[in-house]
């Protein structure tokens, strides 16, 4: 035993085996690279890519200003400026929103905390730019990429579920307030 | 006077034939590196620049050659410059007593000429040796004179390596002069004409089978290749000796390496495995067209040297680096005494059973 092991190491078995399996892969040749910008892998569903704004099915926006998604944040990507609908004093909106894609580490906590899920992940991932101010992405350019990714959109909260309408959504004869 | 002028005509052409040829297989060795270690590790290699990547080289060249040159501040900037010469030359001077082909002596305007060999001076081998070791300076110049601190580790591991391992080189190829008996590279590959079992490699008395061994195990560690490539560990040294190179100063430093790796395995091949000697005779073109032969020689030369750099590729491809004092343990502990037990043997073997 002890003798096969001592040849074993002046013949260099163990590296000799190295050898061997990087000679037979060297045989048998078969790349698994992909050649990226002609070739393209084929994305699972759960991707996790740029980040979008969604719509409802009639345009409107989904937000609703209540910054859970930059509370949610890790990296403090977000920024939300929340502001009232005009003429609808229970229903508030994103006036302004901002991502600062260049930190942002597609960890997905934004969608999920967000509670009327107007936050979406999409599938592009070629963002490279030469200047990285253009990753400082606003409102109207997230609802862009949203509307590029996501052409299938959801109906409004409030047709899909009845329920939600009590505290999002502003009835027309609400009593008025008592003061 | 005529005669001189034809003489060194006759021998600046050789030069600048042997410089091209060996410019050009480092050239076509980098793609060649890149692509066998690619397919060996289940990639592709470098596949943009022309079809399957084939014009890889030239674009790297010329990358090379258009990039800024930057002299670090604080630098050496004498040593610095000269120490990617240093490196350079001596790893192509070698290549000045590398007997390519057969030892044929053709006349030409009434001067002996040598063609397949530029110099045939009777030393060939100490002479190869020595510039080796100049080689060695311009590494660990390169690390002092680039005033950076990866550098200077890079340049001190290089210096003591390389040391370490040269002895081992050295050691190695004394039982094979003990065994032809000259120092010339060319009566050296002439001892072993004939069949294969006449390499030094398998040869009688005393085949030098461990002291080949040991050569290119060394050969490896001299030239900084994986996995003896302490002095440019990437993952600790940033790139070692010329983390601070750029431009053509850093090409000059991949030339010698690649020139280095050219030049141990044509000695590796000369010494070892009969150089332009073929296997078997009738391997050769012989009988009437014996005059070709030197053609066979110059392919069996090649094929023999392509092999010890597909060795070395197939090597970087399948070891990891191995760790410093392990490098020197085995250095010190391992290959000195294997080598000197071989030169005692074979100088018994050899003084028992001379060779006829
Ligand atoms: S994916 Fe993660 S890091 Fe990026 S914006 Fe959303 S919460 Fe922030
Ligand atoms: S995206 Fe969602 S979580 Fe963020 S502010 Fe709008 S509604 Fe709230």
């Amino acid at each position: 035993m002890k003798f096969k092991a001592w040849l074993k190491t002046i013949i260099f078995y163990e590296i000799l085996i190295g050898m061997k399996a990087t000679l037979m892969h060297l045989l048998h040749y078969k790349p698994i690279t992909l050649q990226y910008p002609h070739e393209k892998r084929i994305l699972p569903d759960s991707y996790r890519g740029m980040l979008a704004l969604l719509r409802y099915d009639d345009g409107t926006e989904k937000c609703v200003g209540c910054d859970l998604c930059e509370a949610a944040c890790p990296s403090r990507v977000i920024k939300v400026i929340s502001a009232e609908v005009p003429d609808e004093p229970t229903k508030r909106f994103a006036k302004e929103y901002y991502m600062d894609m260049t930190r942002c580490l597609f960890c997905g906590l934004c969608v999920q905390a967000c509670p009327v899920d107007a936050l979406g992940m999409t599938r592009e991932y070629e963002w490279a730019v030469y200047d990285k101010r253009q990753l400082l992405l606003n409102k109207g350019q997230l609802l862009a990429i949203g509307d590029r990714s996501y052409p299938v959109r959801e109906k409004r909260l409030e047709l899909q579920h009845p329920n939600v309408a009590f505290f999002n959504v502003a009835f027309k004869h609400l009593p008025p307030k008592e003061s | 006077m005529v005669e001189v002028g034809i003489k060194i005509g006759l021998s600046i052409t050789q030069i600048a034939v042997v410089m091209g040829v060996v410019l050009l297989t480092v050239m076509f060795l980098t793609l060649a590196e890149r692509k066998v270690i690619g397919w060996m590790q289940d990639r592709m290699g470098p596949m943009e620049v022309g079809p399957y990547g084939i014009l890889q080289p030239i674009a790297d060249g010329l990358k090379l050659f258009f990039k800024e040159d930057i002299v670090p501040a604080g630098a050496n900037k004498f040593l610095f410059s000269l120490a990617p010469i240093l490196a350079l030359v001596p790893a192509l001077i070698g290549f000045a007593v590398i007997p390519f082909g057969p030892n044929l002596t053709v006349e030409i305007f009434g001067v002996q000429f040598q063609p397949f060999v530029i110099s045939d001076i009777n030393i060939g081998i100490l002479y190869i040796l020595a510039f080796t070791s100049i080689g060695a300076y311009g590494v660990i110049l390169g690390g002092w004179a680039s005033n950076s601190k990866y550098s200077l580790l890079g340049g001190l591991r290089a210096a003591a390596q390389v040391i370490s391992y040269e002895l081992n080189v050295g050691l190695a190829i004394v039982g094979v002069i003990l065994l032809a008996g000259s120092l010339s590279l060319v009566k050296i590959t002439e001892a072993q004409s004939g069949w294969f079992w006449n390499w030094f490699i398998f040869a009688p008395p005393f085949p030098q089978l461990f002291a080949f061994v040991v050569y290119v195990i060394s050969s490896v560690a001299e030239t900084n290749r994986m996995p003896f490539d302490l002095p440019e560990a990437e993952s600790e040294l940033v790139a070692g000796f010329f983390t601070e190179y750029s431009g053509m100063r850093f090409a000059f430093f991949f030339l010698a390496e690649y020139a280095n790796m050219i030049l141990v395995s044509c000695i590796a091949a000369t010494l070892f495995l009969g150089g332009w000697n073929a296997p078997a005779p009738f391997l050769q073109f012989h009988g009437s067209w014996a005059n070709l032969a030197w053609a066979s020689g110059v392919f069996w030369f090649t094929v023999k040297v392509y092999f010890f750099l597909f060795l070395f590729f197939w090597l970087r491809a399948t070891l990891p680096r191995l760790r410093y004092d392990q490098l020197m343990r085995f250095g010190w502990k391992v290959m000195l005494p294997i080598a000197l037990g071989n030169i005692l043997i074979t100088a018994i073997a050899a003084y028992l059973f001379p060779r006829g």
